[in-house]
């Protein structure tokens, strides 16, 4: 029964997946690209005139720390290749796409059926209503791991395609590219997508209508964005960052470091943190909770008739 | 009893939809549910599928409850919404598979020759179909699994008269093949064919329990006159008597031959006699409600 709702909500999503699939692929393709260029083109022309140094102190100054806070901070350096493509992991293209497809799907899950009224439809038929929300989950496993693959699949073509694949004992690693080292940071990107689509279930087994439960989720979302990144420029801020799911998405940190935990509490003790979290633990923790107050609130909640 | 409700009530907020229900329906019966909008007939069958969750009292089908044993009560239910919709992405075919396979159960082999008999392509995607069209699927949908009651909010709605006709044909078939129907219905004139008990909601309280055999001896009157008689006869069944001009309006339960020979004695022009049916006895609740 419940591989039966799993194929038809798979089946719901099938072009849309598609789509979001091959853009994902499509920008880390040409984000290869773009990074071959300013490794090999750009840089090479510049940095006779302009040390590296003094070009980042051009670049970031200013409003342009914005800027560098988006390409993921100071760690980065931009003459290596494998930094500048980890970059495609966090830009806000990217972090736009997860959201739009976490929220858009999981915000019509329960309110879109019943704004449809095809809810009336289904929970007509002998099934539990948790068994929906079981069925949601199951699509969102399934569904995830295909996003993130083709995330990688867009890093292998384009690093191929641009001539920086890594193959046999690497020569140059500021110049070539082992994708593999970037796979294990999928694992955060994963979670990132199911952190957002269980508050955003949460929401949606609450809500009546698909239109606001997606404006709720958006506005919250938006909110942690904006937090997250302007914690980073503004101190006074700064301690409310650990309480959005975007401080856990740190793939960079995973790429390039191999670093799966973050510091909280540092911001609200003088620097020193007060303890490490694991990331990825963390996002998976908040999309569980948000999938079992979905189920909780879903199972207790009455259905109203369509309008 | 297949279906009992005690005391069941539902409130949203401050407003009472429901108040009290206390109701049963035995197996084999078709019982319809009357009601002007907003007097609780939807509520009822939603607190009966467990769409909604009583605010005091209980429901029970086949004696599981519906709303702590929702999943097992709604295997007994097969239900036609009376605001449709669909998964338009489907075709009717693959809606009935994917329902079935919801229930446990497989495409009823029946399938193919149902939708025959409802003159209907069932491979068509629904989102091409009109509303009729669609209004055919779902009830080859209901009508289908053999589910030990069927529950239907306003069937008829959207429906052409034959397709009207069939569908009461099909409850009757339902009733024949020992299944229980519920049915709302603003249409008294159907009620009236298929039911074997109505009950009337009245602002979501249940007024009036009406079984239809005991409905037969009433007749709806309606005289002309030449001169309007001085006085009425004395007779036993004159019920509601109007009279307008000379034009005299009434309901008459007694004998036959009795009335008759009155009106022999008098200056009749024109003189109707119809069976009364439910008309009279939803007046008495819904006044000027009621289907002309």
């Amino acid at each position: 029964m419940t591989g039966t709702l799993v194929w038809k909500l798979f089946r719901d999503v099938r072009w849309a997946l598609l789509v979001v699939m091959v853009l994902l692929c499509a920008f880390q393709t040409l984000w290869a690209k773009i990074t071959q260029r300013i490794i090999e083109e750009l840089l090479p022309a510049v940095t006779p005139f302009m040390r590296l140094e003094s070009l980042k102190d051009v670049l970031f100054k200013g409003p342009g720390k914005l800027m560098q806070t988006l390409m993921g901070g100071e760690q980065i350096r931009l003459d290596n290749a494998l930094d500048m493509l980890s970059i495609g992991y966090v830009h806000p293209l990217m972090l736009t796409i997860f959201c739009i497809w976490a929220v858009g799907r999981a915000a019509g899950a329960i309110s879109g059926e019943i704004d449809r009224g095809t809810m009336e439809l289904l929970l007509a038929q002998p099934i539990p209503r948790w068994r929906l929300i079981v069925a949601h989950f199951c699509v969102d496993w399934l569904v995830i791991p295909l996003l993130c693959l083709s995330l990688w699949a867009g890093n292998w073509l384009g690093v191929w395609l641009v001539g920086m694949l890594s193959t046999g004992p690497v020569v140059d690693t500021s110049k070539y590219v082992d994708p593999a080292v970037m796979g294990p940071a999928l694992v955060n990107v994963a979670a990132l997508l199911f952190a957002i689509s269980g508050f955003t279930m949460w929401l949606s087994a609450r809500g009546r209508f698909r239109g606001k439960v997606m404006g709720a989720a958006v506005l919250v979302t938006l909110l942690q964005f904006l937090v997250n990144v302007i914690g980073q420029l503004w101190d006074l801020v700064a301690p409310l960052r650990p309480l959005t799911v975007f401080y856990y998405y740190q793939p960079q940190q995973i790429i390039l470091q191999n670093r799966w935990t973050v510091d909280v509490g540092k911001f609200s003790s003088g620097g020193t943190a007060l303890a490490s979290v694991p990331m990825v633990a963390v996002l998976f923790a908040v999309g569980f909770a948000g999938y079992a107050a979905a189920l909780w609130t879903f199972c207790r909640r009455d259905l109203p008739a369509p309008l | 009893m297949l279906v009992v409700t005690e005391q069941l009530t539902k409130d949203y907020g401050r407003f009472r939809a429901l108040d009290s229900l206390n109701l049963t329906i035995a197996p084999g019966e078709i019982f319809g549910l009357l009601g002007p909008n907003g007097s609780g007939k939807s509520t009822a069958i939603r607190l009966l599928l467990g769409f909604l969750r009583p605010t005091a009292g209980k429901a029970a089908i086949a004696g599981h409850d519906c709303w702590q044993d929702s999943v097992t009560a709604r295997q007994q239910i097969s239900y036609l919404p009376g605001e449709l919709r669909l998964y338009e992405n489907m075709t009717g075919r693959q809606l009935i598979a994917f329902l079935s396979q919801l229930r446990g159960q497989a495409i009823p082999p029946r399938v193919d020759a149902f939708a025959k008999q409802l003159d209907i392509d069932i491979d068509r995607p629904l989102v091409q179909m009109s509303s009729g069209m669609k209004r055919k699927v779902a009830l080859m949908r209901v009508l289908l699994p053999q589910a030990k009651l069927l529950i239907l909010d306003e069937p008829t709605n959207t429906l052409d008269p034959t397709m009207r006709d069939q569908l009461l044909e099909q409850l009757l078939a339902a009733k024949g093949r020992g299944q229980t129907v519920l049915f709302s219905s603003h249409v008294l004139s159907e009620v009236e064919r298929v039911c074997d008990r109505v009950g009337i909601l009245q602002r979501g309280k249940l007024v009036h329990l009406q079984k239809m055999d005991e409905l037969g001896s009433a007749r709806r009157v309606r005289i002309r006159f030449a001169t309007v008689p001085d006085s009425l006869p004395d007779l036993p069944g004159f019920q509601d008597c109007a009279r307008q001009d000379h034009q005299l309006s009434l309901d008459y339960t007694g004998p036959l031959p009795e009335l008759l020979r009155w009106l022999s004695g008098q200056a009749v022009t024109d003189v109707r006699i119809e069976p009364a049916g439910l008309a009279p006895v939803y007046q008495r609740f819904h006044g000027a409600e009621v289907e002309s």
